[in-house]
């Protein structure tokens, strides 16, 4: 087996592509859910348990007589709204509207959620200072 | 007022880990329909304990959230003791005899009208197939057999109150041609009212108790028997010597001591706390008509113990 620089040269160019292609995080901080239908402890403990699943979880806190999931996210997180609407929807329960904290940019009236690919409607667009800007808003 | 919360809280905690195991239905009544599902990728072992009429049981039920309204569960109920009782099916999403089950639940309806809220309804289909023969006072044992069973549930579900009413349908079949022995098809239905008094309504992650009120009706058919060898009496040592009734022509026996109808009712008790349920109910019988002679019944009793496997799949 023969050396060659052109190999070698080949295979660090190729690794370091790869050590500078970063995931693309999302950054919800906090979002808190109204879920409709939630009756019991089992009930309450099967969304909890099944949304502390979810990538970036970091803590779940449920108020049965409220119907509210106040979820607590780690920074850098991959999560997406899309999946934890439809692990409420898999344990037999309806998401309603949330309050959301998250870092992202303003796009008009929308406000995009950093790497998450979601962005959401907003009522009260305010930009301060260039983005990421961290902002809290109603999903309806 | 703070020792009497202090008092409550111990009892209601000495109550929920004091659990013999045991079963029902997980998180719904114990002996009448529900439409209650695990979530996606959610499972359960539900052991429970039955007595009525001189006959214990003991069942294990495993369970699975196959898809979001879709359930399956297998079951195999088995006598403890052997003793000639009335042959049907008396709870919900359990054979009355011993059986080996799978039961496919499919929730069809499913609205969420408001925080802790929701309405529901869901169908459910079995088969099953007979393990054990049971005595009977006028001959022989019947054959082993299979059986299918269809059921619907409905219901609405909040924080205070519980009702479903739901009523399924069990036929028995043959292995074979040749088997003439026919176990008693059976009809079941039931209404469920539920209650979680004010002082019990915790907010998570407290114990959770809950009290139902459990009215149940049973129509059960009569049982035949193939043609036998030898038409004498037959002897046993509860009901003494009997006479087989004349076959019909094709040489097979309706049998007169099976079958009859019956209302059930009475209270249960479900309390959940973690991944643990505890349930145990009494039923009384109000209204009682066996066909011909058999053994008496005049309550049930269902105690259980469930474990929970939650948090579905990861993602």
């Amino acid at each position: 087996m023969s050396f060659s620089w052109r190999s070698a040269l080949r295979g660090f160019t190729l690794a370091g592509m790869l050590l500078a292609v970063e995931p693309a995080h999302a950054e919800y901080l906090r979002i808190q859910l109204r879920v409709y239908g939630l009756d019991c402890e089992l009930c309450a403990r099967g969304v909890s348990a099944s949304v502390e699943r979810l990538n970036g979880v970091k803590s779940v806190e449920v108020s049965l007589k409220k119907g509210i999931l106040d979820i607590t996210l780690t920074p850098g997180n991959t999560f997406k709204m899309s999946d934890l609407r439809k692990r409420i929807r898999e344990n037999g329960f309806r998401s309603m509207e949330a309050t959301v904290t998250a870092l992202g940019k303003f796009d008009g009236s929308k406000f995009e959620v950093l790497g998450s690919g979601e962005s959401f409607e907003v009522s009260n667009p305010e930009s301060k200072g260039p983005p990421p800007v961290e902002f809290t808003f109603e999903i309806h | 007022m703070c020792s009497h919360r202090r008092l409550w809280k111990f009892l209601l905690c000495a109550l929920c880990l004091s659990a013999a195991p045991a079963w029902a239905d997980g998180h719904g009544p114990a002996f009448g329909y529900s439409t209650t599902l695990l979530g996606v990728g959610d499972s359960s072992i539900e052991t429970s304990f039955m007595w009525r009429s001189g006959v214990a049981m003991f069942s294990p039920v495993v369970s699975y959230g196959w898809r979001e309204n879709l359930q399956i569960s297998i079951s195999s109920p088995f006598n403890l003791n052997q003793n000639e009782h009335p042959v049907g099916r008396f709870t919900a999403t359990m054979p009355g005899t011993p059986e080996v089950e799978g039961l496919l639940a499919w929730r069809f309806l499913h609205r969420s009208t408001g925080v802790a809220s929701r309405n529901e309804a869901t169908l459910y289909f079995g088969g099953s197939a007979s393990t054990q023969l049971l005595p009977r006072a006028d001959g022989p044992a019947l054959q082993r057999e299979p059986a299918i069973y269809a059921a619907a549930a409905a219901g609405h579900i909040s924080r205070k109150y519980y009702v479903w009413a739901g009523a399924g349908y069990q036929h028995n079949g043959r292995w074979s041609s040749g088997d003439q022995d026919h176990q008693s098809d059976s009809m079941l239905s039931s209404l469920v009212f539920g209650w979680r008094p004010p002082f019990l309504d915790m907010d998570y992650p407290k114990p959770d108790l809950r009290f139902f009120w459990e009215t149940t009706g049973d129509w059960i058919g009569h049982a035949s028997r193939g043609p036998i060898v030898g038409t004498g009496p037959f002897c046993d040592p509860h009901s003494g010597c009997t006479t087989p009734p004349p076959p019909t022509s094709t040489g097979v026996t309706v049998l007169p001591n099976s079958g009859g109808t019956a209302v059930y009712t009475g209270p249960s008790f479900l309390c959940t706390y973690r991944s643990m349920a505890f349930q145990t109910g009494v039923q009384y019988g109000v209204w009682d008509h066996r066909n011909g002679v058999q053994p008496p019944e005049r309550f049930r009793v269902v105690v259980g113990f469930s474990y929970f496997f939650l948090g579905g799949r990861r993602k």
